[in-house]
C-alpha cells in the first residue's frame, strides 16, 4: 500500500466524518425536532449545531489539503483513464467537485461568525443558507469522490 | 468569545472577493503557480506543461485567497457608517452564483 492510497483512505475518513457532522447541523436548523426528541431520526434532528462548528471546519480544512495533496495522482492516474473510457459526465463531475471545494473554503469565515452569532441578532438566516451550502458541497463531493474511485479501482 | 463586528465586514467581503477572483482566475487562468504532477515541481505564475499535464488549481486557490484576504482586511478598516448596510446574505448568494457559473461553464461535459 503506497502513501497515496493511505492518504486516500484518511480523505475518505475524514469526509465522512464530516458528511455525518454537516448532515446533523443542517437538519438541526433545516428540520428542528420537537423537544424532547424521540426516536432516532428526531434525536438526529436535535443536536445543538454550534457544537459542530468547529469540528466541521477543522475537518473541512483537512479533508480540502488531503485532497489536494492527492489530486495531484489523481491528476495523472485517474484521469488520464476516465478521459480514455469517454466518461465525460463523471470527468465533469469532479472538475464541479474541485470547484466547489474552493468555494466553500472562501465561505469558512463568515459560516463561522454567524454561528457566533446569538440568533436574536437577526442574521440565523445567513447563518441557515451557509450550512445547507455547505452541506451540498460536501454531499456531492463525498459522492463524486466515491464515484471517481470506484471508476478506477482500488490497487488498479 | 463573540467576535467584533469589524469581522462581520471581514468575512463578508471575503466571501464575495473570494468567489468572484476565483471564478476569474479559473476563466482567465491567472494562476499565481503551476504545479507540475509529472515531474513534482511548482513554477511560478502560468506555465505551460512540462513532461505531464500542468495543475493551476492550487495557484488559482493562491491568487483568489490572497485577493480576498487584502480586500477583506481593508474593508475592515473602513469606517462603521459605511459598512453597517452590508447584506449579510452577499456571503452565501456570491457563493451561490458562482456555483451556478461553474455548471453552465461545464455544461459541455453533461451534453456530450
Amino acid at each position: 500500500m503506497n502513501t497515496t492510497t493511505v492518504l486516500l483512505i484518511v480523505h475518505g475518513l475524514l469526509a465522512v466524518a464530516l458528511l455525518g457532522a454537516i448532515t446533523h447541523q443542517a437538519a438541526s436548523v433545516w428540520l428542528p425536532a420537537p423537544r424532547p426528541a424521540g426516536g432516532f431520526v428526531g434525536r438526529f434532528r436535535a443536536v445543538p449545531g454550534a457544537a459542530y462548528v468547529n469540528a466541521i471546519i477543522v475537518l473541512y480544512l483537512l479533508t480540502a489539503v488531503l485532497g489536494g495533496i492527492i489530486y495531484a495522482e489523481y491528476r495523472i492516474e485517474v484521469r488520464t483513464v476516465v478521459e480514455q473510457l469517454g466518461l465525460w459526465a463523471q470527468n465533469g463531475s469532479f472538475e464541479l467537485k474541485e470547484h466547489f471545494a474552493a468555494i466553500g473554503l472562501g465561505v469558512l469565515p463568515a459560516y463561522w461568525y454567524y454561528w457566533r452569532q446569538p440568533p436574536s441578532q437577526g442574521s440565523t438566516r445567513t447563518r441557515d443558507l451557509l450550512t445547507a451550502m455547505l452541506a451540498f458541497i460536501v454531499w456531492w463531493n463525498f459522492l463524486v469522490g466515491h464515484i471517481l474511485n470506484n471508476i478506477r479501482g482500488f490497487g488498479s | 468569545m463573540t467576535p467584533p463586528r469589524s469581522f462581520s465586514v471581514f468575512a463578508i467581503v471575503f466571501a464575495i472577493v473570494y468567489a468572484v477572483v476565483y471564478v476569474v482566475a479559473v476563466e482567465k487562468n491567472y494562476a499565481l503557480v503551476t504545479y507540475h504532477p509529472a515531474i513534482g515541481e511548482f513554477g511560478a505564475g502560468v506555465q505551460p506543461p512540462r513532461d505531464g499535464p500542468a495543475m493551476y488549481w492550487y495557484g488559482w486557490l493562491a491568487t483568489s485567497g490572497i485577493a480576498a484576504l487584502i480586500a477583506g482586511l481593508l474593508a475592515s478598516l473602513l469606517p462603521d457608517s459605511v459598512t453597517r448596510r452590508l447584506w449579510s446574505g452577499w456571503t452565501w448568494a456570491t457563493a451561490v452564483a458562482v456555483m451556478l457559473v461553474f455548471c453552465y461553464l461545464l455544461r459541455n461535459f453533461f451534453l456530450r
